[in-house]
């Protein structure tokens, strides 16, 4: 790669008390390109994503995204980047359209609500988008935490199991998300247990296990069955 | 041909049996669930204390005034002994309004978690009984009963009299939730809500009517606890053996009883909760600055909440109407803040960052500087205890006159300093102990129960001190003085305050607490 990485991980641990959930990770990831993050419960792959959005500060190691030093930018990495976490994501007493318009004021964006509007039909959840989030469903909660993280266009997109729970358009709309990401040269991880979604959506893949990094590959070689033995053999 | 029993069918014994076993599990669940909350205490230490010194309390509570200087004597002691029937009513009131409130009682373990198991209604119901006594309103009134009972009786036939208390406590608490079940029953039916309303609505007026027509002490003088009162106080006698008899077989109904509306209440959809989950919010216009969005999203999280609603409400009107009744004067108000206060940040302000649930994580990636989300967080609490004090405050006010400089300066000084109490240690403890709550059903409590009631504790303590001290500032017949106390205590609460502002910009801080609320 000629490009400097636009996500610089080196070294990272996270440490909970006693508990290490990431034990040493080394990551890159480049503009216009999506980099999926598997391993089994527990690999690390959610704790390395908060740490990508400045929710968890690392214990030891260095981390820039787009440039910027996670510890003394936080920030100015959170302006950057657009986070899906794996649990929840949103403020359950809040509509859709609330939870757009914090963003959008946090962010200073104007003239964002055509895109929000839009974002929302495609994920079908227009007419819903003045209820709040309190009774949705968990796939319809998948789907809007993934318009909240795609909706400012970040340079950084990290999808923490964006298609966990999620119907088929759905799915297609997560696709076409990190698509457009990919085409207008934002950088996109992607945290997911479906393989072969993590396969049609990104170039690379890097397979975490006990807080570690064990693999990184094109995400070409994980696919079909070869790829299933290839990433089962990764886990044990 | 019918196979279904006809109403006029007596009940077939395999039936009775498997009601019977049905009730015996249920009673075993409760057991079992107790247990698993138990394994879940941090501080077992702290907790075993805790009992142990609730015990003691509740022990010299119950004997100690009775051989204090005064007590059986014919002034204060009598004055007492007269109002004691009116204080075993208050309890029972109490213990009704309280478990109304939060929907049937406490939960031993929340709906979400309990919705995988088999757990009955009766569980539900035998949980929500075994944990209404961990509330600082039922402990303190428990007390205060046993306590006046000792003063005002003396040592002789003591324990005949205070075993009839005690078991007025559990009869009042089996009574409350069964009437908390049934409101529960018909506020989840079609029109419930309606009809729940306008009954709180007529009691309310009932009430009113009673006190301006100026019949209050001749119902009082008619009050059945009268009976349970002279029974206490009749030694050995028949009529003890009667009271106990009808408490113990009164008590046992109660809980008996209180399981048919849990299940009529449980098979039924919690309208209000469904009616919050599914209400729309037509859009408006962006807020101009950063802390205004912050400060309307978390108002939005507040108001939108059933417990945080219904919670209010009996906050704020409850003790504005004891104020109008027991006719409270100016310089008695300055508890009433304080009162109000503590039980507002009980709702949720003692596990404020909570009110996120799951959307902490993707709040935490907003790029908002993390003071501006304290002070938007602080100051919604701030104007949700101070809206609840002002209404209570207000009530209170209608009928005690016009108030003298001094009872003024002493009100106005005891709603800031208790404000700031409250505010600071809430938003102390939210960042320290934080715990993952979902405040959906007006069931929830943003604690565990022993967190719960070493909160309330806590805050009653430091509250109430403090509107004593106002109090007494409020009968000297100068201002200033109460402003002169303030200064100092509304210096040290924003110290603490500030504090904890500092505490929250840690991230390592900060992602514990994030963490923990989200998981």
């Amino acid at each position: 790669m000629n490009q400097p990485p636009v996500v610089d991980v080196r070294s990272l641990h996270v440490r909970f008390g006693e508990v290490e959930a990431v034990a040493g990770i080394d990551l890159e990831a480049y503009a216009g390109q999506a980099t999926a993050l598997l391993g089994r419960n527990g690999a690390g792959k959610s704790t390395t994503m908060r740490v990508l959005a400045g929710v968890v500060p690392p214990t030891a190691g260095s981390v820039t995204v787009a440039g910027l030093d996670i510890r003394k930018d936080t920030l100015a990495v959170k302006q950057v980047t657009g986070y899906c976490p794996d649990v929840g994501g949103l403020v359950p007493r809040a509509t859709p359209w609330e939870h757009l318009q914090l963003s959008a004021r946090l962010r200073r964006l104007s003239g964002w609500e055509d895109r929000a509007r839009d974002l929302l039909e495609r994920f079908e959840l227009g007419d819903v988008m003045n209820r709040v989030t309190g009774g949705f469903s968990h796939g319809m909660g998948r789907r809007l935490s993934v318009v909240l993280a795609a909706m400012h266009e970040p340079q950084v997109l990290l999808l923490d199991e964006p298609f966990d729970g999620v119907d088929p358009i759905g799915v297609d709309a997560t696709f076409e998300v990190i698509a457009d990401a990919r085409a207008r040269g934002a950088t996109i991880l992607l945290s997911t247990h479906l393989r072969d979604l993590a396969v049609q959506a990104c170039g690379t893949a890097l397979v975490l296990r006990g807080g570690s990094r064990v693999a990184a590959v094109d995400a070409a070689e994980m696919a079909g069955e070869e790829g299933a033995r290839a990433y089962r053999a990764l886990l044990d | 041909m019918p196979t279904a029993l006809s109403s006029t069918d007596a009940t077939p014994s395999y039936l009775k049996a498997a009601r019977v076993a049905a009730a015996r599990r249920a009673l075993g669940d409760v057991g079992i669930l107790f247990q698993f909350r138990k394994q879940a205490v941090r501080r077992r230490h702290l907790a075993r204390t805790l009992s142990l010194v609730f015990l003691a309390i509740t022990a010299a509570v119950a004997v100690v005034p009775a051989f204090a200087p005064g007590a059986a004597g014919p002034d204060k002691a009598f004055d007492i002994l007269l109002l004691m029937p009116s204080a075993l009513a208050g309890f029972l009131v109490l213990t009704i309004s309280s478990a109304i409130a939060s929907g049937g009682g406490r939960e031993l373990i929340s709906g979400d978690q309990a919705a995988p198991y088999p757990i009955s209604p009766t569980t539900d119901h035998l949980g929500a009984l075994l944990l209404a006594p961990l509330n600082i309103a039922w402990m303190v009134q428990a007390w205060l009963l046993l306590g006046s009972m000792a003063f005002s009786f003396g040592p002789d036939k003591l324990f005949q009299a205070q075993v009839v208390v005690l078991l007025w406590l559990v009869f009042s608490t089996a009574v409350g939730q069964v009437v908390a079940w049934t409101m529960e029953a018909v506020r989840r039916r079609p029109g419930g809500i309606l009809l729940s309303r306008g009954l709180l609505v007529a009691v309310g007026l009932t009430a009113g009517v009673v006190q301006l027509t100026g019949h209050t002490l001749d119902l009082l003088d008619r009050i059945p606890t009268l009976w349970v009162f002279v029974g206490a106080v009749s030694g050995w006698g028949t009529r003890w053996w009667l009271d106990l008899g009808f408490l113990v077989v009164g008590s046992l109904a109660a809980v008996v009883v209180g399981a048919v509306p849990a299940h009529l209440a449980a098979r039924r959809m919690p309208r209000d909760e469904a009616r919050m989950e599914t209400d729309q919010h037509e859009p408006r216009p962006m807020s101009r600055s950063v802390l205004g969005i912050l400060v309307r999203t978390d108002r939005a999280s507040v108001w939108r909440s059933v417990p945080m609603r219904r919670g209010v409400l009996v906050l704020a009107v409850g003790p504005g109407l004891v104020a109008i009744f027991g006719n409270l004067p100016w310089s008695s108000m300055t508890i009433l803040p304080g009162l109000v206060a503590s039980g507002g940040a009980l709702l949720f302000g003692v596990n404020a960052w909570c009110l996120d649930g799951r959307g902490a994580l993707w709040r935490e990636n907003l790029p908002a500087p993390a003071a501006a989300l304290f002070d938007a967080r602080a100051w919604v609490l701030l104007e949700f205890l101070a809206c609840a004090s002002l209404i209570t405050v207000g009530i209170g006010a209608l009928r005690a006159g016009m108030p003298n400089a001094q009872e003024l300066s002493a009100l106005v000084c005891t709603l800031a300093v208790v404000l700031m109490q409250v505010v600071g240690a809430a938003m102390r403890w939210s960042i320290k102990h934080p715990y993952p709550v979902d405040l959906r059903s007006a069931r929830a409590t943003p604690a565990p129960p022993a967190a719960m009631v070493g909160y309330s504790a806590r805050l009653a303590t430091s509250t109430t001190i403090t509107s004593l001290l106002f109090s007494g500032a409020a009968h000297v017949p100068e201002w200033r003085l109460s402003v002169i106390i303030a200064i100092p205590c509304l210096t040290w609460s924003t110290v603490r305050l500030v504090r904890a502002r500092m505490r929250w910009q840690d991230p390592v801080v900060r992602a514990r607490v994030v963490a923990t609320t989200a998981a």
